[in-house]
């Protein structure tokens, strides 16, 4: 009921005027917000001022260089200070207890989506120090930071990229064709988490739940259920924000690109969560100084920059593992970049492909902690992967490794949803490569069916895995 | 077509800008958007159709045109077992009733029976679906409790393993049944079962996991599954490994659960008393289930006084059924041959079937 109000109040002030649907958006997208966080929007309000008026004093004020650094610095310790209270307080005082038996207790929830909010602003804060950013006007900027589809869960925007989409004055007619398409990336996205990643769920259990002592071959189907389950759940959610960003005729950026196809780590991370890719490199690892003060230099930034990426997702050692270890694989690769052997062009072929297994089996592997409720657990489940003295192999795990392998085979083999679709978010088009759609009837109703099985598949009690980052 | 700020949507090949042909197309798109709302629409109508064709839990009307299919997921089963069987007897109880097949009650006791115990429950569980389950008027409840049942759960609405509605069979029950694509998806699977070309794959398929469907008689829910290895679950080793287990510092807290005297006798007064005394006419055969001895070593080691809560909890508990006439009460646990046999027990609570 949320999505056709929200539309139509959009484009019916979008007859009248062009800052009027910018305003009921934001409105819109706050009454989103406090339908799950009201205790929060006050916080949420008060970021965005604050970030605002920071942005205000480096753009628009003739500041000494080192007054800019200091305002910058105060803005972006602000934010940080902010998201580390509620994030990771209770983390530190139950290492400090750990430590010292302190004994102190530390209770804060943890306000939804305040992870990608804080990233998104403070990448507006440093680009308006380094003088990148016009001045925005605060409606635009309050929609950019609060806009309902992308809120919650990424994908993270940057200011570059949607504040011009919010200024123009086109997308505020609606345009079938974009409602069109957003609705059909949207019924993808929505199959791929409730026909999908919710279905492969009682797998993931089966290694993971507490009670669970999987033998070799359960904790590897586990282990892969799991991959498979993130990487349609949180794929999902980010095609349905695409599509039902496009309905409002604003363009969101791609945040997956078939991820399990890499061939390389590096490959991995140019497809998997691409938003955060780029906002961690651009943000983090090339301030740090990138590659640009020799290459151990370059192995410790890489580090620094995949653990604390990994503490983004959650205050826990497992994340911590979880980055590290990919930080680790990323090194390996660069190594391997600049030592290792160059293919003769006739094994090619042979070294892609197993390149692209090695890649996935490091993925999978780092997962486990990704999913691990604790660092005991994960070193447990990793045993039992490495163990293959332990195998049941009856015909349960017969019959789940089957579901397996169809979930690994759309996840290798199919097209992704923007390749399906047509989307191409740098030059803002939707179904160009689709031809007439009269021609296509089939195209047409099979999407119908993907969004009507999406729907029914929908459970009271499923939320979304990366809500909680 | 390419309008002003570079922004672009697809049109084929048409490269004018002529308002005409943008009508044509405007109109063209809107008539996809339409074709494509109205075919999801009706494709939604048709799982719907479908669930109340095959009706895999049966709560519309026994199965005919399908032959019937059970889930082990008694929380969700056992609303289409209320609705759908012949009883003139319940069985409700934990995992503990684990052994307990339907069959074996009525040769024994002479009676019809359904069984509905559902595994790890808690009293408000319980309470909600025998509730369920006395509205059809049986003469007799067979019902194992433990002790620990008696916590403080969710109210049962907001508990994401029970279906209430199903059980309440109101209008939002029928809706959230019929128009669930989890559902349709059994019912898709239980009608490729009935067609005899792809019947054996289709079954070999059904674990239990992903399709939830693969128990055929209503005798086999909830029990040992046949070919199951009794003599490698139940014996002194596994159940010594057990309290070895429990007792472990690490994980011993949990026999000192919390859960206080006065919050037990809360929820029993709510759940079990209250039930008794509104059947009168019903009568409540009751009994405690026969822990291995190790059950009462380990919470005396690991928590004195969650010992002591028990066990006056007990004494309460047997003092307020017996005092209604229409409960009868077994105390199974004080039988030592069976509680000191170790070789009896799978871990330090869980008995085996002779």
């Amino acid at each position: 009921m949320f999505l056709p109000i929200a539309l139509f109040g959009y484009f019916a002030l979008g007859r009248f005027s062009n800052l009027a649907p910018v305003i009921w958006l934001v409105l819109a997208s706050l009454a989103f917000y406090a339908v799950s966080s009201w205790q929060f929007v006050a916080l949420l309000l008060a970021s965005i001022a604050f970030n605002h008026l920071v942005g205000w004093l480096l753009i628009a004020y003739r500041l000494r260089s080192g007054v800019r650094f200091a305002v910058l610095t105060a803005g972006v310790a602000g934010d940080l200070l902010v998201l580390c209270y509620f994030k990771y307080a209770g983390f530190l005082a139950a290492n400090l207890n750990a430590l010292f038996s302190t004994g102190l207790s530390v209770n804060v929830l943890l306000p939804v989506g305040i992870s990608f909010y804080t990233f998104t602003q403070i990448a507006f804060l440093v680009d308006a120090y380094r003088g990148k950013v016009a001045h925005y006007a605060l409606p635009h900027y309050a929609l950019f930071v609060t806009y309902f589809p992308h809120l919650i869960a990424g994908p993270i925007l940057h200011h570059k990229d949607m504040i011009p989409q919010f200024e123009a004055a086109e997308s505020k007619s609606p345009n079938p064709h974009l409602i069109l398409c957003g609705l059909m990336i949207f019924a993808i996205g929505l199959f791929k988490k409730t026909g999908l990643a919710d279905s492969i769920q009682p797998l993931v259990s089966l290694a993971f739940s507490p009670e669970a002592s999987p033998s070799f071959d359960q904790a590897w189907i586990g282990a892969l259920a799991y991959t498979f389950q993130l990487y349609f759940d949180f794929s999902g959610y980010s095609d349905m924000a695409i599509g039902i960003s496009l309905m409002f005729g604003i363009f969101l950026p791609l945040n997956f690109n078939s991820p399990y196809k890499a061939t390389s780590i590096i490959d991995f991370w140019r497809r998997w969560h691409m938003t955060l890719s780029r906002f961690l490199r651009d943000y983090l690892y090339i301030p740090m100084g990138g590659n640009r003060h020799g290459r151990l230099l370059r192995y410790v930034n890489l580090m620094i920059t995949m653990v604390l990426g990994g503490l983004w997702h959650g205050a826990a050692w497992t994340f911590v593992a979880w980055g590290a270890l990919h930080g680790v694989y990323l090194c390996i690769n660069h190594a391997w970049n600049h030592f290792g052997p160059a293919v003769a062009p006739r094994f090619a072929r042979v070294a892609d492909i197993a390149a692209w297994i090695l890649t996935f089996l490091a993925v999978v592997i780092a997962w486990v902690f990704f999913r691990a409720d604790s660092m005991a657990s994960a070193l447990s489940v990793l045993s039992k992967m490495a163990d293959p003295t332990q195998i049941v192999f009856g015909r349960g795990e017969m019959a789940n490794a089957m579901f397996v392998m169809i979930y690994a085979a759309l996840a290798w083999f199919a097209p992704n949803t923007q390749e399906i679709m047509g989307y191409d978010h740098i030059n803002r088009t939707v179904g160009e490569t689709l031809g007439a759609w009269s021609r296509r009837p089939a195209f047409l109703y099979a999407s119908a069916a993907v969004l009507a099985f999406g729907i029914l598949g929908i459970q009271q009690h499923s939320e979304f895995i990366y809500f909680r980052f | 077509m390419i309008r002003k700020s570079g922004y672009r949507f697809s049109t084929g090949q048409t490269q004018s800008v002529c308002p005409e042909t943008m009508l044509k197309q405007m109109s063209n798109a809107a008539k996809n958007l339409l074709r494509f709302l109205g075919a999801g629409g009706l494709i939604m109508a048709a799982a719907v159709v479908l669930n109340f064709v095959v009706d895999p839990l049966q709560l519309f009307r026994p199965a005919r045109l399908f032959a019937a299919m059970y889930s082990q997921d008694s929380r969700m089963q056992d609303a289409g077992l209320i609705r759908g069987q012949d009883f003139d007897t319940v069985f409700m109880g934990t995992s503990l009733a684990l052994h307990f097949r339907q069959s074996d009650i009525d040769r024994v006791l002479g009676v019809h029976s359904l069984k509905l115990s559902l595994n790890g429950s808690t009293s408000v569980e319980q309470n909600f679906v025998l509730a369920a389950a006395l509205e059809r008027h049986p003469k007799r409840v067979l019902w194992e409790i433990d002790d620990w049942i008696f916590q403080d759960a969710p109210d049962i609405d907001s508990n994401t393993h029970l279906p209430a509605n199903f059980y309440r069979g109101n209008a939002r029950g029928f809706a959230e049944y019929l128009f669930s694509g989890a559902m349709a998806r059994e019912s898709a699977w239980i009608l490729a079962r009935s067609i005899p070309l792809i019947e054996k794959p289709v079954a070999w398929l059904t674990t239990g996991v992903l399709f939830k469907f693969p128990i055929s008689r209503v005798d086999d829910i909830n029990v040992l599954r046949p070919g199951f290895d009794v003599a490698g679950t139940y014996n002194a080793k596994r159940a010594m490994a057990a309290f070895r287990h429990v007792t472990d510092p690490d994980r011993s807290a949990y026999l000192a659960d919390g859960a206080g005297y006065d919050m037990r006798v809360r929820n029993f007064e709510r759940d079990m008393a209250g039930l008794i005394a509104a059947h009168p006419d019903v009568t409540f055969d009751i009994y405690y289930p026969p822990y291995s001895i190790l059950q009462w070593v380990a919470m005396r080691d690991a928590s004195p006084q969650t010992f002591e809560q028990v066990y006056n909890f007990t004494a309460y508990v047997s003092r307020r059924l017996t005092s209604f006439p229409n409960v009868r009460l077994y105390d199974f646990r004080e039988a030592k041959d069976v509680t000191h046999d170790l070789n009896n027990y799978a871990d330090v609570v869980h008995h085996a079937y002779d």
